[in-house]
């Protein structure tokens, strides 16, 4: 049976609520981990409250932040897969199907960047990015709603034939520049390689992969080891009043490019929301985080 | 060590200076809260134009919280939500503020700058950090919405006065003698710089 507009449309509007009302399960695991190991007595408070706060929204089926971000969608269609309808249309039609509905009300956070006015539409919005996947029969869709704790930091460079040293040197510029700033500890994605827009994806799709998975590289592995010992060695912490977890993770990927590389470096804040799901082929939809 | 206050709000001065960066406390009381930067110009507006703001803020507090607000059956007010922005989008408007108003308690997440630490120390001001992603936990302590002011602004920018019981702990970041954890740990981590970059060189040699 075909994957309906609706049933994107129901999804995509899902999604974006539960993102809200939850802190996902790798990322409190990695809270909880922190939690055991940071020495900062008033770091160790602040992990406590997180843990709790998080508690709290799910119990009771709260927003975790007052800042439900702008929303931004990336969609995989399986090859497979056969669509019925404008689905396109449906991602954004659940997001305002989402503000007209949805209890306690949104903020305005869509803001028109020329004007610096507010409102829950606008141009190119939700942000969506498109991919396919080989022979499947899916829909997937993966919701992670952005704002300024996990969207203002980010930053790129473009170098020529740059050495791993002065990669990982731009990650430690970047992660210094946003110093307290980004509701740590955060999520580190970096993207090496590739064009301007590709790493800049790359470092995004990046800090989505599960907090405690193992890149498959060994090079980006051990990279991503001590840049993460790198990153807690700054000492920001918790909130950025001091302490040993600045970082939950860092996650690295690439893309071979011409030798030009830029390297993008963008943060997710330690609510790290997200959530993503699939519509198979036969209409059942599959939870997936 | 931390230690962990309750203190009654508005804050006096000499409570103000009491406190030290890194300590943890509560908040009984009265504060007036807003997340808009148009907001805080008008505020400055105001301070610059020698007009009482629609709130009165002398003496008082002005936390960087954003909060949604609806009319109850009751004809009152209630806070659906509540919490923290970014501080330093305010850094050029904050010391005007404080001065203006001899703000006595200021908040938000994230820190404010240098202009606005020594505003604070000579005013006896300190900063507050709240616990970002903390909704749950900030908008359970409000006990009642005393003031709407703005209305025609969106309404995680209006200036709204919140009486509230246990909120926090919030981190003094930034204390009125001076100290902010935020100037003192960036410099710590642009002095320890040098060594972070030896010890990934090292690794990424051991790594080969």
């Amino acid at each position: 049976m075909p994957i309906t507009y609706e049933a994107v449309k129901a999804l995509s509007a899902q999604l974006y609520d539960w993102s809200l009302r939850a802190v996902p399960a790798d990322t409190k695991d990695g809270l909880g981990r922190a939690l055991a190991a940071e020495s900062h007595e008033g770091a160790r408070q602040v992990l406590a409250m997180m843990l709790g706060s998080a508690r709290k929204a799910e119990a009771e089926g709260r927003f975790i932040c007052s800042d439900a971000g702008v929303p931004v969608y990336h969609v995989t269609i399986g090859t497979a897969a056969r669509l019925e309808g404008d689905i396109k249309a449906a991602i954004s039609d659940g997001f305002d199907e989402l503000v007209a509905t949805i209890d306690p009300p949104l903020l305005k956070h869509v803001t028109n960047p020329l004007t610096n006015e507010r409102g829950y539409k606008g141009k190119d919005m939700p942000l969506v990015t498109w991919d396919v996947a080989g022979g499947a029969d899916w829909v997937e869709i993966l919701c992670q709603p952005k704002a300024l704790g996990s969207g203002r930091w980010a930053a790129l460079e473009t170098f020529s034939f740059p050495t791993l040293a002065e990669i990982e040197a731009y990650v430690m510029k970047v992660v210094l520049q946003a110093g307290s700033q980004h509701c740590p500890p955060v999520i580190v994605g970096v993207g090496i390689g590739g064009s301007f827009d590709v790493a800049a994806r790359i470092a995004s799709k990046a800090t989505m992969r599960p907090i405690g998975s193992t890149n498959p590289e060994p090079v980006l592995a051990a990279m991503e080891e001590r840049l993460l010992r790198a990153v807690n060695a700054t000492g920001f912490g918790p909130m950025g009043t001091g302490g040993d977890t600045t970082a939950l993770a860092v996650h690295v990927d690439y893309a071979s490019g011409h030798g030009y590389t830029p390297v993008a470096v963008c943060f997710n804040c330690w609510i790290n929301r997200r959530t993503r799901a699939r519509i198979h082929g036969d209409g059942t939809v599959e939870r997936l985080e | 060590m931390s230690s962990l206050r309750t203190i009654r709000m508005p804050m006096s001065r000499e409570e103000a200076r009491s406190l030290r960066a890194g300590d943890m406390v509560l908040l009984d009381g009265e504060i007036v809260i807003t997340a808009g930067l148009p907001t805080v110009q008008r505020l400055v507006a105001c301070a610059e134009e020698g007009r009482e703001p629609p709130i009165p803020l002398a003496g008082g507090s002005l936390m960087h919280l954003g909060s949604y607000s609806r009319d109850t059956a009751e004809g009152g007010l209630e806070v659906l939500y509540m919490n923290p922005t970014t501080s330093t989008r305010f850094n050029a408007l904050m010391p005007r503020l404080i001065r203006h108003f001899g703000l006595t308690a200021v908040g938000g997440k994230g820190g404010l700058d240098a202009g606005c630490v020594e505003a604070m120390r000579e005013v006896g001001c300190v900063y507050l950090s709240f616990l970002g992603g903390g909704a749950p936990l900030h908008s359970a302590a409000i006990e009642a919405v005393r003031e709407v002011a703005y209305p025609d602004l969106v309404a995680h920018y209006r200036l709204v006065r919140l009486a509230v019981r246990g909120l926090g702990p919030l981190t003094v970041g930034i204390d009125a003698h001076g100290n902010s954890l935020f100037d003192s740990l960036r410099h710590d981590a642009e002095a320890r710089m040098p060594e972070i970059l030896a010890r990934l060189a090292a690794d990424r040699a051991g790594a080969g």
